[in-house]
């Protein structure tokens, strides 16, 4: 154990900075095409548009440390948006599940940023019971398509999709789990009709998804009929790690700190308030923690163990943490935080401040509610077999 | 001790309470909250009607001799409906400051009107550098000849778009900060000078932001005494934490039983959500938050009938749980509804959004907090 960087990773952090501080974007650039020229250079520098794939396919095959220091350098830098539904939750089931001709077909556009996809998991009766999943799919007399007739709801970003990875029914003559199948196809097609719904925050990120009649080529099947649950259960810890945002925190974290400092209270600000201060720092020290129980987990990734029922531990406070934050935001916005609607009024930060907060009471709801990633913890890591949950 | 409703009270409640279950589901809220003015006028109306609107103010003035307990009684049962009409802005606060500052010719003049419903009234009170301090004023009024002329911003002044007169706290002597040199204005909104600049608020209803440029205000329509309006102040402001306490305790109310009948009814892996007991243990927490909050409430109202000064660490210890439980039990409600609390569409979301606006209303929970350290 040993916290000193060598003399490489030191190079490697200041390739890294150098690399953020060199591809910021201009005065006057167009956003888009900012974000694509940002992916292609750092695709150039060996994967690191990909940070989190493996080295064979095309990713930058860094050290738990070089991980650690490109969040932490991500934390003090503007980068472009990227949503996880390619990059890191469908890339990792095609690159252990898919054939080569669907990784061939799919990884390199989906490096490219060009196709955006979502995650069609969610029923109105399977949400934390997701095996409970009914959207059925057929598989035609000749064997060739797969026609689903259903829906999905809570669909993020359904709405700009080109494509959806989609949980279907093959089988329900079973148990739930079996009898699921993983299938990809194209949003934008006759017989798929995709319906806002509006969450607390004022905003419109999920949908609701129906499905009639859609047909699905085989080819466009993950793996064998009936086993796609094991595929997406791999998936689930992906995104679970990648939803504790740590470097994300960080960012708001010091926002947070500048926000309270424009907040005059008396002779000083709101960081001078004790009872505020106190809150910011229990923050700051969960944070710290997380963060090295982020590294440790990336360490036993790289050593070659499987992803664990650890990174349950990250997706719980990496997500709890998120939340305090935006309740700090509104608690520094004051009499200003029910302001609402289109305009600004008074503190600058207080509108946006309220609506992430609202917005921030799902993250402890999607990808794995807290309530069921807490009995996943007591079965899987502490061993107390009779969870509530199967 | 007794902690019964008088015959009256009870009636007054079983009324509310009918009117709430009859005018007030979620889709008509929507529909008054996004068309102006915010809430409905025909509805103010029935109140007024019904006589609720009198209820704190002395039979002499019109009224009906009420005091804080029966406020509570009506808030409440409005906490439970969500209900729009400016009860609190124009009755409490505006009517509050009213009764007791107002001359005799004054209250003489608007009471009748507030009482029937056909004028309303708003408090200006905070500014944008005040935080939730009453003390903290910037808004200056300088004497020229009988007039004062007034000069300032005043920030999230509820119902001031439909009010007719606006209440405004301004200082007359001292600095910016000081219990002394604040005096009470009542100031018709039309005024020159006063523009008012008016948006939604994240709990469904209206604030806005006021500017007053060279005001003038008449002698006559002062509030209590020069200089000497704080006590009225503190006190406006004591009746609407109050009020706010118990229209919190009835949305609480709401948070916590519908998600107990919504957890019998969702089934996830073969059992309803209610049978897993980390869930039945958030529900007692949450049902134990709501009671501890009621308690509060009526302690709090109760002594600040008896001994209104010595009642005031109670006040700020009532508004830290309300704060504090209130956020608790909306987050709670949210996440024990899965998905389905996240949206629109159900009430739950919309309870919690009127929580979080009362917990930075006179203060929040942190705030109150540390009021009540600085009474040993
Ligand atoms: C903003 C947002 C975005 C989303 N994006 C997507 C997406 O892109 N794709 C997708 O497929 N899905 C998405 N989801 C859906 C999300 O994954 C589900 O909301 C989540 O799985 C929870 O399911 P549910 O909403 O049905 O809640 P429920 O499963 O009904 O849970 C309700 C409550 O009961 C608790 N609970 C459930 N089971 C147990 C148990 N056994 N023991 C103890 N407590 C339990 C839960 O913890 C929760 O508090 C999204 C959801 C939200 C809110």
């Amino acid at each position: 154990m040993d916290i000193e960087l060598s003399t490489e990773d030191l190079a490697f952090k200041a390739e890294v900075k150098e690399f953020f501080h060199d591809n910021q974007m201009k005065k006057g650039e167009d956003y888009f095409s900012w974000r694509s020229r940002w992916f292609e250079k750092a695709k150039e520098k060996g994967g690191w548009d990909v940070p989190k794939w493996p080295l064979e396919f095309g990713g930058p095959g860094w050290t738990p440390t070089q991980h650690y220091i490109w969040e932490q350098e991500t934390s003090r830098a503007t980068l472009p948006f990227d949503l996880p539904f390619g990059t890191s939750m469908l890339a990792p089931i095609l690159m252990g599940y898919g054939n080569k001709e669907q990784q061939d077909r799919f990884l390199p556009d989906i490096r490219a940023r060009k196709v955006n996809w979502c995650q069609g998991y969610s029923e109105t009766g399977a949400g934390s019971d997701l095996a409970n999943l009914k959207t059925k799919a057929e598989l035609s007399e000749d064997g060739t398509y797969y026609t689903v007739n259903g829906s999905k709801i809570w669909t993020t970003a359904a709405h700009m999709a080109d494509w959806i990875f989609c949980l279907t029914r093959t089988d329900d003559s079973g148990i739930k789990q079996k009898g699921i199948t993983f299938l990809l196809f194209p949003m934008k097609q006759e017989g798929i009709e995709v319906t806002p719904i509006i969450t607390l925050g004022g905003s419109h990120t999920v949908n609701t998804v129906h499905f009639t009649d859609v047909k699905v080529p085989v080819e466009n099947r993950i793996g064998e009929e009936g086993k796609g649950w094991t595929y997406a259960k791999g998936l689930l810890q992906h995104e679970r790690t990648g939803l504790a945002g740590l470097s994300r925190s960080l960012v708001a974290l010091e926002s947070l700190k500048e926000n309270a400092r424009s907040v005059v209270r008396g002779n000083g600000t709101l960081m001078d308030d004790p009872g505020y201060k106190a809150k910011i720092a229990e923050l700051e020290i969960d944070l710290m923690a997380s963060e090295y129980t982020e590294l440790r987990c990336l360490a036993s990734a790289s050593a070659g163990a499987e992803l664990g029922p650890e990174s349950s531990i990250l997706k719980l406070k990496g997500t709890e943490i998120q939340q305090r934050i935006q309740k700090l935001i509104v608690e520094a916005s004051g009499i200003y935080s029910p302001a609402w609607g289109d305009q600004s009024v008074g503190l600058p930060f207080a509108k946006g401040g309220t609506a992430g907060y609202l917005s921030s009471r799902a993250y402890t709801i999607f990808g794995g509610a807290s309530e069921v990633q807490r009995d996943v913890i007591a079965k899987n890591v502490l061993g107390l077999t009779k969870g509530s949950t199967k | 001790m007794n902690f019964e409703l008088s015959d009256e009270q009870r009636m007054i409640q079983q009324n509310v309470e009918r009117f709430v279950e009859d005018n007030y589901d979620l889709n008509t809220r929507v529909a008054l909250s996004s068309k102006s003015p915010g809430f409905s006028t025909e509805y103010w109306q029935s109140m007024a009607e019904l006589g609720w609107l009198g209820l704190p103010f002395e039979e002499e003035d019109g009224g009906f001799g009420g005091n804080q307990i029966d406020v509570l009684v009506v808030m409440e049962q409005f906490g439970r409906g969500l209900v729009l009409e400016p009860y609190l802005a124009s009755i409490v606060m505006g009517g509050g400051a009213l009764k007791r500052g107002g001359s005799d010719a004054l209250k003489s003049e608007m009471l009748p009107g507030v009482i029937e419903g056909t004028l309303q009234l708003a408090f200006a009170y905070a500014e944008m550098q005040s935080r939730f301090d009453l003390d903290d004023v910037m808004t200056s009024a300088r004497r020229e000849d009988e007039n004062f002329i007034l000069n300032g911003q005043k920030s999230m002044v509820q119902n001031a778009e439909t009010a007719d007169q606006i209440v405004v706290t301004a200082r007359t002597s001292g600095g910016q900060i000081g219990q002394q040199g604040i005096t009470l204005f009542l100031i018709a909104a039309d005024a020159e000078g006063l523009t008012r600049d008016n948006f939604p608020t994240v709990d469904g209803l209206r604030a806005s932001e006021i500017t007053l440029e060279n005001v003038s205000v008449g002698a006559e329509r002062i509030l209590g005494k020069v200089d000497q309006g704080f006590n009225i102040l503190q006190s406006v402001a004591n009746d609407a934490m109050l009020a706010l306490g118990a229209e919190a305790v009835g949305a609480m109310e709401v948070l916590y039983k519908d998600t107990v009948d919504y957890t019998q009814q969702r089934e996830q892996f073969d059992h309803p959500l209610s049978e897993f007991q980390v869930l039945q243990h958030r529900m007692v927490d949450m049902f134990m938050e709501y009671e501890q909050c009621k308690s509060l409430l009526y302690r709090a109202t109760m002594e600040t009938i008896q001994d209104p000064e010595a009642a005031q660490r109670t006040i700020h210890a009532l508004m830290h749980l309300i704060g504090k439980s209130g956020l608790f039990i909306g987050e709670n409600a949210v996440q024990l509804h899965g998905g389905m609390g996240m949206t629109e569409e159900l009430r739950i979301g919309h309870y919690f959004k009127r929580l979080l606006a009362i917990d930075a209303t006179f203060g929040n929970a942190d705030y109150h907090l540390q009021k009540f350290t600085t009474f040993s």
